[in-house]
């Protein structure tokens, strides 16, 4: 050592591997305690830790758009609050876009301080995605709100616990305000227990190390972070490198929302700017600040360097401008449950900017639609069916791209055929990759999904928001765009009918009814006629390119 | 009487025999040969009983370890295979569970599918949630598709139509109808080979199954023959992924069920010495090379788990619930461009293997390091056999060292540290995820490096046990000869727990104990005790995860059934805090484990002998590091051959054998076990 200021490289890298552990334990105990099955099973929660000036130093990483989601809440104590106002014992939660950081609703922020010695050394905190938190639809997660009053219960920042005991008034005012009380109940408390192990093994690790080697360690891991992102910004030719792309439009009638990003680069620095982007929805796919900072956050780590920390030092360092009452900074109330529809899109934006700046590092447009669906009914009982639907990965400069993936902010899984088949009254006739929708280019574009579903209860709804299905994803150095998504109500008979758009809700369906939801592919890459023969003659004998197009978009008669 | 373990892994086979007259084991190390194992595995027993002395006729027991599947899979040389898929959802391989293979790195591929859509061939049929059939299989499609079959040239096919965990007619007709008309090609079901249900993880169960299916057909047959040959009384007998043994003729059919057996075996050993040596809880750590493998044992029994990957691909078979990271003896380090230190998961692997070891590897490694600080043995390895370039492993280093900017054996300090602290984390997952504390656990150690680092690694964690087994090189050869014979039978029911549904629960309990009771009587003539135990995966409707609940074998009355109820809610409770006590439970899958107990071998003892080592014990003392807390020190080197039971040794010290070396650091204690473990403990 140095200084008393300093630590060696390595016992920083100990030190947060010891923090990452943390993390996820954290992360174990919040995901075997909670009652749900989408903080259980799909993991959709993420945890972490702070140091004691709010800025994040560990998190087990399970989706992208968590990336730095529970730092509005720690900052908003200590802004607040203040540091000499946190106690030991009080635990908050908020769950507000607006004014606690949150990205939409559902996703509940809890954060505790943590103590050693009476001296304030960190923050242990969790998000989870809770089933629901009211609005005026089951599962708080509409595409069609006009307002964020209709999304469901704001939660402020409040403590949860005060001085060591859970604070019942405000667990009363939650779960009265969830169609699924006892769930809420238990998910909460399944936080907070992971909130607790969080911070009793922060403080411990304060204990074993000595908390001087401790801070000096997380300083040096946001430095770390930070070099290793200015190494590779440092790497960039300076220069602005812009892109634009378009939303379908937000409402039947409406302009699409164009997407516009301007990233500068000015040797080691990098800065973001949104300016020339539209209007703020109608519908709830506005962004806000922190979930425009996770977009911004998964596309450089993702083509600049993937194994940047994701923390606080990285984070500082990137400059973030967006323009007031746009898509990505919307005033409040604008709706925002969906916002991953327009992070999918403003990630794809970014992705196209720094292709320009390192081409060799970035795959051509993506699917990059959320598209999500829900058939409702009644059968015996009544029932939701609520399903994401992948689509195309884009080409990349040396290989093809991904069929059949979620891709950028979120990574969820689907939901077995058999087992959607055993629960609701439905039946998957289709499901397939579509022929043809991966854009051609010497690297072909991911293939987007086709998924038949027939309705077997007498009446069904069906709803979804979904995007890219007027505007398709973008080839790149000349490969070709891929094809959109639809939804085509009883396909193949005399009463088919193509919906007019990614967003739509209570689609009237009756038993028999077949509606057919196919996802959008994705860019090619490079010209097409330098695709090799063998690679498009393989293409035809899968079935992934027709001969038509082998012929009309390859120039290849002979596949 | 002769028992031989034979377990062959990517380098060497390694062979143990124990010989029950004298209570000696017998090891035998020689080369793998990769294209065909059994050739090292029939000459490893040759070698194994003139060791001992010993005549083939009195070897009662042979039981061994394969990598041939596994080799299989990962390399992607398995057989042509073809697909029969429900039509409709051919493409359920291709899109997977639809989740990209990482975050954020947009170059990473998912693994290829085993089966390319040109040998997929949609079947026009359709099973019901319930069972129903929706569309009826006729016969002139199944001749369409056995004659489209023919001309793919496919030499194994897997059956994979929806709802077949369920109702299994149509596959069991496609079944049929190919092994009569195409006998030569290897045929796998989907409702045989993994009968529950989510058809993603059950198809690519089969698919996986028949593609390694050939290949393992193969190496089985050609290993009785050579076995039988040598003049073996015995046949051998395969250690599966669930650590148990089956007969080369049941891993013919079901070779999906010895994938992941690679370290299943090392796990079963351990958990038999601990056992003895009166140790129930464990964490088995076994570095080796490129990779470690970590293992939780609560109570004597391993953690299992039902499903697991390899290579990407997802196998629904029961199996040992180890977990693997990429950090062993020879993890490269090396230092980025923003000044941070990695090791592994970059390996130098056997070749060119560490610098230390002289085959021309010139990138520093954990070894090397260890070589450095004199923690290795800076002059030979192996007992002398091989020697040590300690100053390659020097040279190596001080390339860490300069990115670094300290000296070198401060770069090495801090490679160990580092690869200390990543299986540290592995230790505690493990540990977090049963919900335990590793704290209240013992550290078991083997592998050739896991003894080494243990101690640290430990330290890490806040453990304070360890135990280092007498071979911790050939644990893995010692699991073969006190495994059982095991094997599991699955059905789905997903009905709900009710008096209602006791006439179809009792009957599918009876199929399934029929079995497994089948399955043992062909199986388990070398096991002592036969039992069948029954266990249910259970539910709360919805929920998109099982719980296991044991049943009664035996028929079910109201009575069996509430208490099962009862019993669910229970572990509920205790695995996640909260049960919902007036829910309804749902029984997903009932299960027959069939374990056929076969009788332990006596394992020997070492004589006893005071509480300090024989001073002949003592090799050397030489200068060894032990970090900048406790420095550069003079520190014994002991021969673990001569140590004797009671003897305690004080760290600092070493104590080297053959295939390992452990590393007592200052601040811990050793005391050898009547059975010649060391148990290390940190000094209170």
């Amino acid at each position: 050592m140095t200084t008393d200021r300093t630590v060696d490289q390595v016992t920083v890298q100990v030190i947060g591997n010891a923090m990452l552990s943390v993390a996820e334990e954290m992360g174990a105990v919040l995901r075997r305690a909670s009652y749900s099955t989408n903080i259980k099973e799909r993991a959709d929660c993420s945890t972490a830790l702070f140091d004691a000036r709010g800025r994040l130093v560990a998190q087990a990483e399970h989706i992208p758009i968590h990336m730095g989601s529970m730092k509005g809440l720690v900052t908003e104590l200590l802004d607040t609050v203040g540091a000499d106002g946190l106690r030991d014992g009080d635990v908050y939660i908020t769950n507000d876009p607006y004014t606690g950081g949150g990205t939409h609703l559902p996703d509940i922020t809890m954060a505790a301080p943590v103590f050693l010695a009476g001296r304030l050394v960190g923050f242990s905190a969790n998000i989870a995605h809770h089933s629901d938190v009211g609005g005026h639809v089951p599962g708080s997660n509409s595409g069609d709100s006009t307002s964020i009053f209709q999304e469901g219960l704001r939660i402020p920042a409040v403590r949860f616990m005060v001085g060591g005991t859970v604070n019942e008034e405000v667990v009363a005012f939650v779960t009265l305000n969830s169609r699924l009380p006892e769930e809420r109940r238990g998910d909460l408390l399944a936080q907070l227990a992971a909130v607790h192990t969080g911070g009793r093994r922060f403080a411990d690790l304060h204990d074993k190390y000595g908390s001087e080697t401790v801070v000096a360690a997380s300083e040096q891991l946001l430095e770390y972070a930070r070099k290793r992102l200015e190494l590779a910004v440092g790497a960039i030719p300076d220069g602005v490198y812009t892109a634009a792309d378009w939303l379908d439009a937000d409402e039947p009638g409406q302009e699409p929302i164009r997407v516009r990003a301007a990233v500068t680069v000015r040797g080691a620095e990098l800065s973001v700017s949104f300016d020339g982007t539209g209007r703020q929805a109608n519908v709830a796919i506005n962004v806000v600040r922190s979930a425009l900072e996770a977009t911004v956050y998964y596309a450089l780590k993702a083509a600049l360097d993937p194994d940047i920390p994701a923390n606080g030092g990285f984070f500082d360092a990137v400059a973030i401008d967006a323009p007031e009452g746009s898509i990505v900074n919307p005033r409040s109330p604008a709706p925002v449950a969906a916002r991953t529809d327009a992070c999918q899109r403003i990630a794809d934006v970014l992705l196209a900017a720094l292709a320009k700046a390192v081409p060799d590092r970035v795959p051509a447009g993506s699917h990059s639609s959320i598209t999500y669906v829900t058939f409702a009914g009644t059968d015996a009982d009544f029932f939701v069916y609520p399903e994401v639907i992948a689509g195309g990965a884009g080409a990349r400069p040396d290989r093809d791209g991904l069929d059949a993936v979620q891709v950028h902010v979120t990574n969820s899984s689907n939901l077995p055929i058999e087992a959607l088949e055993l629960e609701y009254p439905l039946r998957v006739e289709t499901y397939e990759l579509i022929t043809d929708s991966g854009g051609a280019g010497e690297y072909r574009g991911g293939l987007g999904v086709r998924r038949d579903i027939r309705v077997l209860a007498d009446h069904a709804t069906f709803s979804a928001h979904a995007d890219r299905q007027t505007f398709p994803p973008q080839g790149l150095a000349g490969g070709r765009d891929g094809s959109t998504g639809r939804f085509v109500l009883r396909p193949g008979t005399d009463t088919e009918q193509v919906l007019p758009g990614g967003r739509v809700s209570g689609i009237a369906l009756r038993a028999g009814d077949v509606l057919r939801i196919e996802s959008p592919g994705s860019g090619g890459y490079g010209d097409p006629h330098a695709r090799p023969a063998e690679s498009v003659a393989a293409d035809v004998r899968q079935g992934r390119v027709s001969a038509e197009s082998a012929r009309d978009d390859y120039g290849r008669s002979d596949a | 009487m002769i028992r031989i373990g034979v377990d062959v892994g990517g380098t060497f086979t390694d062979v143990t025999a124990l010989d029950s007259a004298t209570g000696r084991f017998h090891v035998v190390k020689l080369p793998s040969t990769g294209d065909d194992q059994s050739i090292a595995v029939t000459e490893g027993i040759r070698l194994v009983l003139a060791d001992a002395d010993a005549t083939p006729e009195q070897v009662d027991y042979l039981g061994h370890g394969t990598t041939v599947a596994t080799n299989a899979l990962l390399e992607r040389k398995g057989a042509t295979t073809a697909l029969l898929v429900t039509a409709g959802v051919a493409d359920v391989l291709e899109i997977a569970r639809q989740r990209r293979p990482h975050l954020y790195d947009l170059f990473a591929d998912k693994p290829p599918v085993l089966v390319p859509r040109d040998r997929t061939v949609p079947v026009a049929e359709r099973i019901g949630a319930s069972g129903e059939v929706v569309r009826e299989l006729t016969d002139a499609e199944v001749d369409r598709v056995i004659e489209t079959v023919r001309r793919t040239g496919a030499a194994a096919v897997a059956i994979c139509l929806l709802h077949s965990y369920r109702s299994a007619g149509h596959e069991q007709r496609v079944e049929e109808a190919l092994r009569e008309r195409l006998p030569e090609v290897f045929v796998s079901r989907s409702s045989r080979v993994a009968p529950e249900f989510r058809e993603y993880e059950r198809f690519s169960t089969a698919v996986i199954n028949s593609f390694v299916g050939p290949v393992v057909s193969r190496y089985v047959r050609r290993l009785s023959e050579r076995v039988a040959a040598t003049g073996l009384p015995v046949g051998p007998r395969v250690i599966q992924s669930n650590g148990g043994l089956a007969s080369p003729e049941a891993v013919a059919e079901r070779p999906v069920t010895v994938l992941l057996s690679g370290p299943s075996a090392g796990v079963v050993g351990a958990g038999y010495l601990a056992g003895l040596a009166g140790h129930r809880d464990l964490i088995t750590f076994d570095m080796g090379g490129t990779s470690t493998d970590v293992c939780l044992v609560r109570g004597g029994r391993p953690r299992s788990a039902s499903e697991r990957g390899l290579g990407g691909y997802p196998i629904r078979v029961p199996s040992v619930d180890v977990h693997t990271i990429g950090a062993g003896g020879g993890s490269i380090a090396s230092v980025d461009g923003a000044g941070g230190l990695r090791v592994g998961p970059e390996s130098a692997g056997a070749r060119p293997g560490p610098a230390a070891y002289g085959h021309g590897g010139t990138q520093p490694t954990t070894t090397d390091a260890n070589v450095v600080r004199g923690r290795q043995n800076p002059v030979s390895a192996l007992g002398g056999a091989m020697p040590i370039d300690r100053v390659a492993a020097e040279r190596a280093v001080g390339t860490v060292a300069e990115g670094l900017g300290c000296a070198p054996l401060e770069a090495a300090r801090s490679i160990g540290r580092l690869a200390n602290s990543h299986m540290a984390r592995a230790v505690r997952r493990v540990s977090v995820e049963a919900g335990e504390d590793p704290r209240d656990y013992v550290l078991m150690a083997y592998g050739g490096a896991g003894p080494l680092h243990a101690a640290e690694v430990a330290e890490e964690v806040g453990m304070t046990r360890l135990l280092v087994p007498p071979n911790p090189g050939t644990l893995c050869a010692l699991g073969l000869l006190v495994s059982d014979v095991r094997s599991e039978f699955s059905r789905a029911f997903l009905r709900p727990a009710e008096a209602a549904v006791l006439p179809a629960l009792n009957e599918t309990i009876a199929g399934v104990v029929a079995e497994a009771r089948a399955w043992l009587d062909r199986e388990a003539r070398i096991a002592t005790r036969h039992t069948v135990t029954v266990a249910a995966d259970a539910r709360y409707p919805r929920q998109n995860f099982e719980l296991r609940i044991a049943l009664p074998s035996d028929e079910l009355d109201e009575a069996a059934l509430a208490a099962a109820i009862a019993d669910f809610h229970a572990q509920h409770e205790k695995s996640y805090g909260f049960a919902h006590a007036d829910a309804a439970v749902q029984l997903v899958n009932i299960r027959a484990v069939a374990h056929g107990e076969v009788a332990k071998p006596d394992l020997p003892r070492l004589p006893q002998g005071g509480a300090a080592p024989d001073p002949a014990a003592l090799r050397e003392t030489r200068e060894a590091d032990f970090g900048a807390d406790h420095g550069t020190v003079p520190t014994p080197v002991f021969d673990r051959a001569k140590l004797l039971a009671g003897n305690t040794i004080a760290g600092p010290a070493i104590v080297e054998q053959l295939d390992s070396t452990t590393v007592v650091p200052p601040g811990w204690t050793a005391t050898v076990d009547e059975f010649g473990n060391l148990l290390i403990e940190v000094i209170r």
